[in-house]
Order: C-alpha cells, then sequence, then structure tokens
C-alpha cells in the first residue's frame, strides 16, 4: 500500500450521500454483494447523514441537495456582496451542517462575529434557508401533507 | 468531514473470484481491505469512491492469484481541525463526556472543554450546564455538536513480548503486563462556544 495524495479531495456530506445510495441501488440491480466490513461502514455513515441532526435526513424525498442548489447557493451568496469572502472550508461546513440560526452560523464561519455584522449575518441564514430549505420547512411540508390527508374523506379512516 | 485519498495498492485476485467481471472483483478487494479500517495518519476509510488506473494482471509462480497494480480513491473519514460535526452522546464520567457518530466511537470532550458553569451530577452520572440560573442536561443519547480540537494516532502494531519479571518471594504474582488497548484514532473535541453542546439548545 502507497499513499499518493493524502488529500486528494474533501467531500461535502452529500456527495458521500449520493454515493453511497448510487453504491446501493447499483449493487442491488446486479445482485452483488459488498464485503461485510465494507458493507457495515457504508450502511453506519448513510444512517448518520440521513438521521437527525442531519440537513440530509429528508433528501430522499424532498432532493433539495443536488449540483445545481449548491451552485445556485454559491452564486446567491457572491451576489449579496458580503463584507470578507468565505472560504471554501466555510461553505463546505455550511453546506454540511445547514445552518439555520446565527449561533449555528458561527460554527461555520470562523471569527463570524468580527467579520460580519449582524444584518449580514441574518442575510446569510436568509440565503441557506432559501436555496436548502431548513428543517422546519421539511418538518412544514410534511405536516401540510397531513392535514391534506386528513381533509380528504376515505373509506380506510372511516368518514 | 470526509475526504479522498488517492491510493496506490497491489490488489491480488484469488481464482475463485474469476468468475466475477474484473473491475468488480478489484472493487471487492479493494472494500475488504479498506472498508471500516483505519489507516494511521489518513483517517477511518469507509469504501471505495473509483478506480484511477489498473496495470495488466499478471500471474504469480506458484499460485494462481492474478496480480494487479491498482490506483485508486477511497473516502476516508477525517475532520479537519475546527470542523463541527454532530454525535451522540455515550457515556459520561468526572472526566468528560464520551461521543460516538453511528460509524465512529473514539470521541471525546474533557470536562475542560465543556461550556463554562457546567457541573457533573454524580447522582445522575450526568453533565450540567448551568447559565443564568437555567439548567440544561447532557442526557445520553442526546444529539450535541462539538468541535474537533485534536486527533490522535495509536499504531496498532503487536508490541514485543515482555520479559518476564523475577517475582520477588512473598508476592503471589506478577504484575499483568500491560496491554495494547489504545484505539488507533481518537478525536479529542470542545462543546463549549455559541452552537455548540446539545442540537436542541439551539433550535
Amino acid at each position: 500500500m502507497k499513499i499518493l495524495e493524502s488529500q486528494n479531495a474533501l467531500l461535502s456530506n452529500y456527495e458521500v450521500y449520493q454515493h453511497l445510495v448510487d453504491q446501493r441501488k447499483r449493487n442491488k440491480a446486479q445482485n452483488r454483494r459488498v464485503p461485510a466490513n465494507a458493507h457495515q461502514a457504508m450502511t453506519e455513515v448513510a444512517k448518520y447523514l440521513s438521521g437527525k441532526p442531519s440537513p440530509l435526513e429528508k433528501q430522499e424525498e424532498t432532493q433539495t441537495y443536488s449540483p445545481a442548489t449548491i451552485s445556485l447557493l454559491l452564486e446567491k451568496l457572491r451576489e449579496a456582496n458580503l463584507p470578507s469572502e468565505l472560504t471554501k472550508g466555510e461553505l463546505l461546513s455550511i453546506l454540511n451542517i445547514r445552518p439555520s440560526s446565527t449561533a449555528l452560523l458561527s460554527t461555520a464561519i470562523e471569527d463570524m462575529e468580527e467579520r460580519f455584522d449582524d444584518d449580514n449575518q441574518n442575510k446569510i441564514v436568509d440565503i441557506i434557508a432559501e436555496v436548502l430549505g431548513s428543517a422546519e420547512a421539511d418538518e412544514g411540508g410534511e405536516e401540510a401533507d397531513e392535514m391534506d390527508a386528513d381533509a380528504v374523506p376515505t373509506v380506510e379512516n372511516g368518514y | 468531514m470526509f475526504i479522498l485519498t488517492k491510493v496506490a495498492d497491489l490488489v491480488q485476485i484469488a481464482p475463485d473470484d474469476f468468475r466475477k467481471p474484473s473491475h468488480m472483483a478489484i472493487e471487492d478487494n479493494i472494500n475488504s481491505k479498506y472498508g471500516n479500517k483505519v489507516v494511521q495518519k489518513i483517517g477511518l476509510c469507509i469504501c471505495l469512491w473509483d478506480i484511477l488506473w489498473t496495470s495488466e494482471g499478471l500471474i504469480g509462480q506458484g499460485d494462481g492469484m492474478v496480480n494487479i497494480n491498482v490506483e485508486f480513491r477511497v473516502v476516508v473519514f477525517r475532520p479537519y481541525k475546527g470542523e463541527v460535526i454532530a454525535a451522540r452522546i455515550m457515556d459520561q464520567s468526572p472526566e468528560g463526556i464520551n461521543l460516538a457518530t453511528d460509524f465512529f466511537d473514539d470521541i471525546f470532550v474533557p470536562w475542560t472543554e465543556l461550556p463554562e458553569g457546567s457541573e457533573f451530577e454524580p447522582s445522575d452520572n450526568l453533565w450540567i450546564w448551568k447559565e443564568d440560573d437555567q439548567a440544561m442536561y447532557f442526557d445520553d443519547n442526546e444529539m450535541v455538536r462539538f468541535r474537533v480540537i485534536t486527533e490522535e494516532w495509536h499504531d496498532q502494531t503487536p508490541s514485543k513480548p515482555v520479559e518476564a519479571v523475577e517475582v520477588p518471594e512473598g508476592t503471589e504474582e506478577a504484575p499483568a503486563p500491560p496491554i495494547n488497548t489504545k484505539p488507533p484514532y481518537t478525536i479529542t473535541g470542545s462543546m463549549s462556544g455559541p452552537g455548540l453542546g446539545c442540537c436542541l439548545w439551539w433550535e
């Protein structure tokens, strides 16, 4: 074994998740078995990425993350005329965490208080919520669906 | 949190794998060698990402193995310093809190890195963060966010056998030789700061 490059690229959680989902689909289609140790690691990572509080929790239904939304997010952040530019690492953290408040945003951005004033912090949070959605929106969407289902009388629920 | 690492390795395909197409046999081989394993100073390997290059397969003398030199990339769990990730509280003690993600268990937050004003409650065996007369609990199994501060590597190569010590007269038996039980890769984290600690607090 020889390590050619210890860090060839950084991956966002979305890319890893997508890779795992694709692998699973392919293996199912071709009726292939993955070696047990790799299978364990892959299912556990997939479980972690699709569990709370990961923003990919509802990815399968909502498909909020996609290459298009990621470039849209970058575009919007560039258009927002922020006083200080976000680094690649900070953008990666934003994608992975999807901060829904300024407190959470400060975990993704270094020295946030000094680099951005309150207006700009809120602006960033708003852009994130607009492009990537938010946990509440995901939940809300579901509730709305449920309410719709309730509104329609069906044989199953006894109406 | 995850990175890609480029590796060159010799893949040996056993004859009973010849029924598989080459790329599948290579992939399975790499996955079984690297999947869920820690490589020192690299991180916890998850699975193969892609195969970049392969040589011709060569059969050596003596066995039927096909030897192929392969260059490939693997997905590796290696959070960078300062990154914030989510994990679950597994265990608590006066020394600090042990965290785990679904796939990685060796994360520790020492008591010095808990939010200021945190106290350990021995009767319930949990930490409480007291701020402005408000008590917030670090419950077991709660999802928390922490910041990666340091990482520690322990090579798992077997240590040489311990030479027998002469037991002085009168004592019962020799002290047990130290066993290497250190995990290969541990992460130390911090939970003091805005946005860190239980996820519920910040919603």
